[in-house]
């Protein structure tokens, strides 16, 4: 038990990297090959919420890989990062069990298992690190496995796979660029500051800001690392990737892919703006505020015209994402005026937001794949009625709706709420007012699609719905989510609890700072 | 002057990638995106060259020795405004270790990238029958 409790950091990530040669190892054994995968992702959401347990307890956990202190590796966990860590783990146990049904069995068995696995490794790692190189690693370990299983098989035919491809293809340009954006940032952090520890960085970046010599090209690198994230999170420049590959990845991956992995740029934007560039969040404020906005604008408007269930949820993470971004720019604006108290509140706020939409919108996804399996197109024209013969769809889409959407009880609700109140106590009341716009925005997307899907009566030359039951491992991730949204909405008071603490180690790093530098010596 | 040479070198590798990764040609944007990895990769190894002034984080075994005894070369000693190794004499024939470090692992992530996206361009053309850009206009952005 010690040992594990040693090295719980190391687990979450070294355990999904095993995992990824034993499933491709145990292949010809199909049954023993899926038990093996389920049991280790149930056990992985168990060790991620005893990771969380431990650092709520007992405070920020340090991990060293090898013997070399700060000029090493280490990894970090901090409430922010083991929490990331529970959404990751808890998403994608659920997209695992669902893909069983939903992926077509060739697929599944020869890379499907291997590639989420690495998938889920550098997702962890990404939340868990330490080390700035280190996190452009995970990136690439994550890229990659998640382009290679968009184009994975569906058992249903409905989308084509040139159509894969080239969605694939635009993922996997885009990221290369960011990627080659964020290894050049990392350099010249690295060759300014002559560190590669994120705590270390953040110090001597402080150092510099108060001895008044930071350098001009500080400022660059903090903006380009703002754009790679940026570009991760689909913000408003370079968001037009997203609503092409989200809905062309099959269901399971769209809900990793809108869940958890545009929550990355997120997660990457908060480290590096109330963390490393904690002295110049004052400049890039109101850039991310500003962007944020127009994100919520178009993503929103875009999805009212939508006729694709998937291209309106893609639509509607892009407009979403914009929201999360809207707090952490107010938040940033906040905390350089000198509001710690208020910033601190818009940034737990808009974590908040970031969980909801983490869970309702994988749950969407997932929902989607049941309605696509049901209607066999994606076109909402193409379907209506869907509420006699598919009920079990009609109420998740609906609970995911009102959740988006902002309607009590739902987890989004609570979301929504405390990042409007946040914002209105710091007076941003322009942003606010765009913001609440575009929520009544969403509110009439997210209801026109469930209308247009289960409502009315199908044009009976579009045929006959399939009579295909679906199994229990496509419906019981679905319900589970969804009682997942309802018990974040009505028992909301831990997550906001959780999300105080970790606004206020995020705000103020020096605890993070001495976590790392003091405690690791070697 | 070797210096100014290498910048040169490596913005001039930034040109031709970026020039390149703007063709209409697959094949052309995935040659381009090698060029631009290679023209990182000299600017993390440009990065670890020491000039006059700067402080190199390696240390002679007795200075090592005599620094941990004095608690002050691998300890930050935050209060005292010390972050980092410090050595008072700066080492003129060494280069940084890290940076080549750092240099071994993008060029191994930059062929397991360029691999994919061969593999995938490759595909493309039997889809589509074409590597042009311009004509993967099926999903509508």
């Amino acid at each position: 038990m010690s040992f594990l409790m040693q090295h719980l950091p190391m687990f979450l990530i070294a355990i999904p990297l095993l995992m990824a040669p034993a499933t491709i190892i145990s292949k010809s054994y199909p049954g023993f090959q899926k038990a093996l995968d389920i049991i280790v992702s149930i056990g992985l959401l168990a060790l991620s919420g005893l990771l969380i347990y431990t650092v709520w307890n007992d405070g920020i956990i340090v991990y060293e890989v090898g013997e070399f202190g700060k000029y090493g590796i280490v990894l970090v966990a901090d409430l922010l990062s083991s929490s990331m860590v529970v959404l990751s783990c808890l998403i994608g146990c659920m997209g695992l069990i669902y893909s069983y049904n939903y992926i077509e069995s060739k697929s599944l068995n020869l890379t499907y298992h291997s590639l989420y696995n690495l998938m889920l490794a550098g997702i962890n790692g990404i939340f868990l690190t330490g080390d700035i190189f280190n996190l452009f690693v995970f990136f690439e370990i994550m890229l990659l496995s998640s382009g290679a299983l968009i184009v994975a098989n569906e058992t249903s035919k409905v989308t084509k796979i040139s159509d894969k491809m080239e969605a694939t293809m635009k993922y996997i340009v885009l990221n290369m660029l960011g990627s080659n954006a964020m290894l050049i940032a990392v350099t010249s952090l690295y060759a300014s500051v002559g560190s590669l520890n994120m705590a270390d960085i953040a110090l001597k970046v402080r150092i510099l800001a108060e001895a008044g010599t930071m350098p001009w090209h500080m400022y660059a690198i903090g903006l380009l690392f703002i754009i790679v994230f940026a570009g991760k999170a689909a913000v408003f420049p370079l968001h037009y990737w997203l609503p092409d590959v989200h809905p062309t990845a099959p269901s399971p991956i769209s809900a990793m892919l809108s869940g958890v992995i545009i929550k990355i740029g997120a997660y990457g934007i908060l480290r590096i703006l109330f963390v490393i560039f904690s002295p110049l969040k004052g400049v890039y404020g109101p850039i991310i505020l500003l962007l944020a906005l127009i994100t919520i604008g178009l993503g929103a408007t875009a999805a009212i015209g939508q006729n694709d269930v998937k291209r309106l949820l893609a639509y509607s993470s892009v407009s979403q994402i914009g929201y999360v971004f809207l707090g952490f720019g107010m938040g940033a604006i906040a905390l350089e005026a000198g509001e710690i108290a208020g910033g601190t509140l818009i940034v737990a706020a808009s974590f908040v937001y970031m969980v909801n939409h983490a869970i309702a919108k994988s749950m969407l996804f997932l929902t989607s794949g049941g309605i696509i399996h049901h209607a066999e197109t994606r076109d909402m024209r193409k379907m209506g009625g869907m509420i006699n013969s598919n009920p079990l769809m009609a109420f998740s889409f609906l609970v995911g709706a009102m959740s988006i959407g902002g309607v009590p009880p739902m987890g989004g609700f609570i979301g929504k709420f405390s990042l409007f109140d946040a914002g209105l106590r710091s007076a941003f009341y322009l942003p606010i007012a765009i913001a609440l716009l575009f929520a009544v925005f969403t509110l009439f997307y997210m209801f026109r699609g469930w209308m247009l899907m289960f409502w009315g009566e199908r044009d009976p030359q579009y045929g006959e719905y399939s009579h295909h039951k679906l199994s229990i491992l496509i419906v019981g991730p679905i319900m589970i989510l969804a009682a997942l949204v309802f018990v974040l909405g009505l028992f909301g008071n831990p997550v906001l609890e959780i999300a105080q603490t970790i606004a206020i180690q995020i705000t103020d790093p020096q605890p993070y700072i001495d976590a790392v530098l003091v405690r690791v010596i070697r | 002057m070797n210096n100014t040479l290498l910048a040169l070198t490596i913005s001039l590798l930034f040109g031709i990638g970026t020039f390149l990764i703007f063709r209409r040609d697959m094949m052309k944007v995935i040659i381009g995106f090698g060029i631009i990895s290679h023209a990182i990769n000299l600017y993390i190894v440009a990065g670890g060259v020491f000039t006059e002034g700067t402080l190199v984080p390696i240390l002679e075994h007795e200075q090592a020795v005599e620094g941990l005894n004095q608690g002050l070369i691998y300890n930050d000693n935050l209060t005292a405004g010390i972050v980092g190794p410090i050595t008072t004499n700066p080492y003129m024939d060494f280069v940084d270790p890290l940076v080549q470090a750092l240099v071994l692992t993008a060029i191994v992530i930059g062929l397991a990238t360029t691999a994919f996206i061969l593999t995938l361009a490759y595909r493309i053309n039997e889809e589509y029958g074409t590597v042009d850009v311009g004509e993967l206009r099926r999903l509508w952005g």
